[in-house]
């Protein structure tokens, strides 16, 4: 049990670490589109996916990078009460109050899910039963949103991406709840 | 149950759930998703955490953050601000209390080149802090003037607070900016008198230096005077095109990121280490705001969802009668109140739009309550218990600094903040004089 | 018997939904009293224009306003929505093309296998350009980052305009902060009444479309739920949106063309507009070769242009 917890752990760290440090370097992306817009616009003509590109990038960014900076520790809390606790009782405490943030982070997962399964044309209220269907071939992919925009970008590749940082995030979260009860148990981590 | 009395609840659960001390994104989220779920859980209510996501894709003001983080970073990571440390040391040194008033001048030029107080904390706490405690200045006292002074960062332009609240009073941030300056140079100057007097009045608290600490001949004193250049290079670099037109904001935010990225590489300061820290430490800030803002998003969609605003309004204009100013003080001290318990940027996404509605509804000028605003976010800063640079100050300060010397540190400052806030109440045309010259309204 | 509550949500912003479906729902509201309410919530409040449509599919919200382009509906009919280049000229078009053309059994059959009621199609406002610097030729356009709906940017795009696509409310400091030049979305009674006409300098009067097409949606459970006589008290108070609409924006656009003073008029002559006009031609044949549906809604627009050109004046004075 302590053995599959800790592989666990080890694990969902390691592969959240490894995307973050890959993800952080996505503020250069961020800046040559920026820097690409404002270029274009002054000597050629202005682009049109400059923007959204970015607005893309962004979300990838701070979504994807999202467990990373939990590893990092730099998500704020209030620590009025918190920052006297002993070590003890705010892995006692957390314990309890991670599962809030994992049922959030759940609910941020479905609604990722059913917008992902109305960008690739799934009109239904069964979303999950949706991505099962495509697999098993029961459900096909229909009508593909794009952006209401001149460039009209698909949108499911972003939400998709969305999906699979909101998801990592839930690792990484339970990956913490499961730290909080080894600590407990009187383990160093 | 009656809308209000859900709104008032959902409040009041946020407030405890913070209290836990979860990571401040996942208590407000969470209080989000649970009353949208219990509201119209049947009819959907689940997407309008995912929807915020979306909402928050097309703040498009937002792709300056990291820019301005990352700026902020390269500048006190690269240490490029020593020389300006310098300046300020030769420069201001002969004076009583010489040493605090350069580090404000200091703060000041830093909140220049970016956009949080985090880069003016970080500089003032590595650079100017030994400093002045090796030469026997009241740590009380540095301690409130490296806080207060960085909290300029978001009063001076370029500032993230006004790019958020351009968003949600949907005020341009050009004028927003230029509204800051001149409050941000007042407040600065009154730290400034602040400071001379005290130490005036109690010359142990800022000595004077050593002459053999700032004897050097007038050619390299005046050498050291180019230092100051560099932060007014990076401002104009970003700031000219943006005040003419000629790039956008958010084009602008990444100029600046790339000024002062090539800044620290012409200076040699662009080590690895610097740059890694710079790198990765942005993507830790970036994150931490991205998501307490998603998070805040769907719990305000919500709010917006149950009329709250509507409701506030009636109560502050209908049910007690109030005369505008009255509501208008009212709102400051509550959201003083507020900032002392909650999330500063959480309460700007949430209170903000409560707030800026009934403003408007009120016949104030929004770009002038934006700078009211912010002042009054700066005091949130700095106020015990919930305040960014309270967090900062206590991971940077060395151990001599004991918690209570920096909760007592910042009384007096905060002092003066508020009498910059009465004056800027008083004559609005501290705030909205420059930015109605530049535009010509 | 509980009151039903409706959540609606429109594309319009707090200061033109003033007119443009504020009274409409307080005429419901009165008149529904105690039997049900609808709550209006404007531009992106609850959810962000992008999402409506799904919104409304899932029941977040029951009732939309909107134009088919802008809430991105899923739909074959989407790009006649809002503006379908220089398919109507005047705004009594809209309604004759929806009511006697045949436009509603298509509109009606494609939003009810999403799901989704379509209770009735109305007209806007014509589409002009208001911008910071004058357009007096088409090379003025070129470059110039403007603000408009999907389809009327697809197609001005071979003109070098760079549509871009921001939430409505931003639009006014988008121009501000240089993200936009310019706005094509309305006519010069909306810039006056939104704020658009205080950070631009010129209306061209030249328009790419005569009326906006938009409707009123609604969840079809909730509208299959409604007892008839609500389902009827609705569709009186959206046909008196169209109506105030109809001699709002008629009025208004010749009111502020004369009397207006914060917009200066500029005009392309006509023989380089209609390079324009019949670029729109084909562009209509590119859109009907998209799809059988297309096809048909294509040629009925063309069908009624035909009809009122041979009716002559003072349907068509060309
Ligand atoms: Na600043
Ligand atoms: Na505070």
């Amino acid at each position: 049990m302590h053995k599959a917890a800790l592989g666990y752990i080890r694990a969902v760290d390691a592969v959240n670490h490894r995307i973050g440090r890959i993800v952080m370097y996505g503020i250069f992306v961020l800046m040559g589109i920026l820097l690409w817009s404002s270029f274009s616009k002054t000597f050629l003509n202005p682009t049109l996916w400059t923007l959204e590109m970015a607005q893309f990038a962004m979300v990838a960014y701070y979504i994807l990078g999202g467990p990373y900076s939990i590893q990092m520790g730099s998500n704020v809390r209030m620590d009025l009460l918190y920052g006297n606790w002993s070590l003890r009782k705010k892995a006692w405490v957390d314990l309890f109050t991670v599962l809030f943030l994992i049922f959030y982070l759940g609910v941020l997962l479905y609604g990722a899910i059913a917008s992902t399964a109305y960008s690739l044309g799934y009109w239904g209220s069964e979303p999950m039963s949706f991505f099962a269907g495509l697999i098993t071939g029961s459900e096909e992919i229909g009508r593909t949103e794009r952006s209401p925009t001149a460039w009209r970008p698909y949108l499911w590749p972003i939400k998709t991406v969305m999906i699979v940082g909101i998801f990592l995030m839930l690792l990484q979260c339970t990956s913490e709840l499961l730290k909080d009860i080894l600590r407990l148990k009187g383990e160093t981590i | 149950m009656p809308y209000e009395l859900i709104a008032t609840l959902m409040f009041a659960t946020m407030m405890l759930m913070l209290l836990t001390g979860q990571r401040v994104f996942g208590a407000i989220g969470f209080v989000a998703v649970v009353a949208a779920l219990l509201l119209w859980g049947d009819r959907g209510g689940y997407d309008l955490g995912f929807a915020a996501a979306m909402k928050l894709m097309k703040w498009y003001p937002l792709l300056t953050l990291p820019m301005f983080i990352f700026m902020g970073y390269v500048l006190s990571e690269s240490k490029i601000a020593d020389d300006l440390y310098k300046m300020f040391h030769v420069w201001m040194g002969g004076l009583r209390g010489g040493l605090a008033v350069g580090t404000i001048g200091l703060m000041v030029l830093i909140s220049a080149m970016n956009g949080l107080s985090v880069a003016g904390m970080a500089i003032g706490a590595t650079i100017a802090l030994p400093e002045l405690l090796k030469r026997g200045y009241d740590k009380r006292m540095v301690t409130g003037v490296i806080q207060a002074g960085s909290s300029l960062g978001i009063l001076v332009p370029p500032s993230v607070v006004l790019v958020l609240y351009s968003m949600i009073a949907r005020q341009p941030v050009g004028q927003l900016w230029l509204a800051g300056v001149i409050p941000g140079l007042m407040m600065a100057a009154m730290f400034v008198a602040y400071i001379v007097i005290r130490c005036r009045m109690n010359p142990g608290l800022g000595p004077v230096l050593d002459q053999s600490d700032r004897n050097m001949p007038m050619a390299d004193k005046l050498k050291l005077l180019r230092a100051g250049l560099l932060p007014l290079v990076i401002f104009a670099i970003m700031m000219v095109p943006f005040i003419n037109g000629w790039t956008s904001l958010v084009e602008s935010s990444a100029i600046g990121a790339l000024a002062a990225f090539m800044a620290a590489v012409f200076k040699g300061r662009m080590t690895r280490e610097v740059f890694e820290n710079s790198v990765r430490n942005t993507l830790g800030i970036t994150c931490m705001f991205m998501w307490i803002i998603l998070a805040a998003l769907a719990f305000g969609a919500v709010f917006d969802g149950l009329g709250a605003v509507k409701a506030i309004e009636s109560v502050f204009t209908d049910r007690l009668n109030l005369n505008p100013w009255v509501i208008l003080i009212l709102m400051q001290l509550s959201f003083i109140i507020m900032g002392t318990f909650l999330d500063d940027t959480a309460m700007l996404v949430i209170v903000a739009p409560l707030y800026v509605p009934l403003v408007a509804a009120l016949g104030f000028d929004l770009i002038w309550y934006g700078i009211l605003y912010t002042i009054t976010t700066q005091i949130a800063y700095m106020t015990p218990p919930f305040g960014y640079n309270l967090f900062l100050m206590r991971a940077m300060a060395p151990p001599e600094i004991a918690l209570r010397d920096i909760y007592a540190s910042i009384t007096p400052f905060v002092l003066v903040m508020v009498l910059a806030l009465t004056l800027v109440m008083i004559f609005p045309g501290i705030a909205t004089w420059l930015p109605n010259y530049v535009y010509g309204k | 018997q509980s009151q039903i509550k409706w959540r609606m949500q429109t594309y319009a912003g707090a200061a033109l939904a003033e007119h443009v479906i504020d009274p409409a729902i307080k005429m419901f509201n009165t008149i529904a009293g105690d039997r049900m309410q609808i709550e209006l919530f404007y531009a992106d409040q609850l959810v962000p224009t992008g999402e409506l449509f799904q919104a409304m599919q899932r029941g977040t919200i029951d009732a939309v306003q909107s134009d088919d382009d802008s809430m991105a509906s899923p739909t074959e009919v989407t790009v006649f929505g809002g503006y379908f280049p220089f398919a109507s000229r005047y705004s009594l078009d809209v309604p004759v093309l929806f009511n006697q053309y045949g436009l509603n059994e298509i509109w009606d059959e494609e939003y009810s296998a999403v799901g989704v009621k379509h209770i009735s199609a109305g007209a806007w406002d014509p589409c002009h350009f208001a911008t910071k610097d004058p357009i007096r030729s088409l090379a003025d356009l070129e470059g110039k980052r403007i603000f408009t709906f999907p389809t009327a940017g697809r197609f001005m795009s071979q003109f070098g305009v760079v549509p871009v696509n921001l939430p409505w409310e931003d639009i006014e400091v988008a121009v501000q902060t240089g993200e936009l030049d310019g706005i094509a979305w309305s006519g010069i009674t909306e810039d006056y009444t939104v704020g658009w006409a205080d950070v631009t300098n010129y209306f061209l009067t030249n328009n790419i479309s005569g009326a906006w097409a938009g409707s009123f949606f609604a969840n079809m459970e909730r509208w299959n739920e409604l007892p008839e006589d609500l389902q009827t008290l609705f569709r009186v108070c959206c046909d008196q949106s169209h109506y105030y609409r109809q001699w709002w924006y008629w009025g208004g656009e010749a009111n502020l063309r004369v009397n207006g003073d914060k917009l200066q008029l500029t005009t392309i002559p006509d023989e380089e507009w209609a390079t324009v006009e019949s670029a729109a031609r084909e562009f209509w044949e590119e859109i009907a070769a998209e799809s059988p549906t297309k096809r048909k809604v294509v040629d009925i627009i063309k069908k009624y242009n035909e009809d009122m050109e041979k009716a002559g004046r003072p349907y068509r004075y060309t």
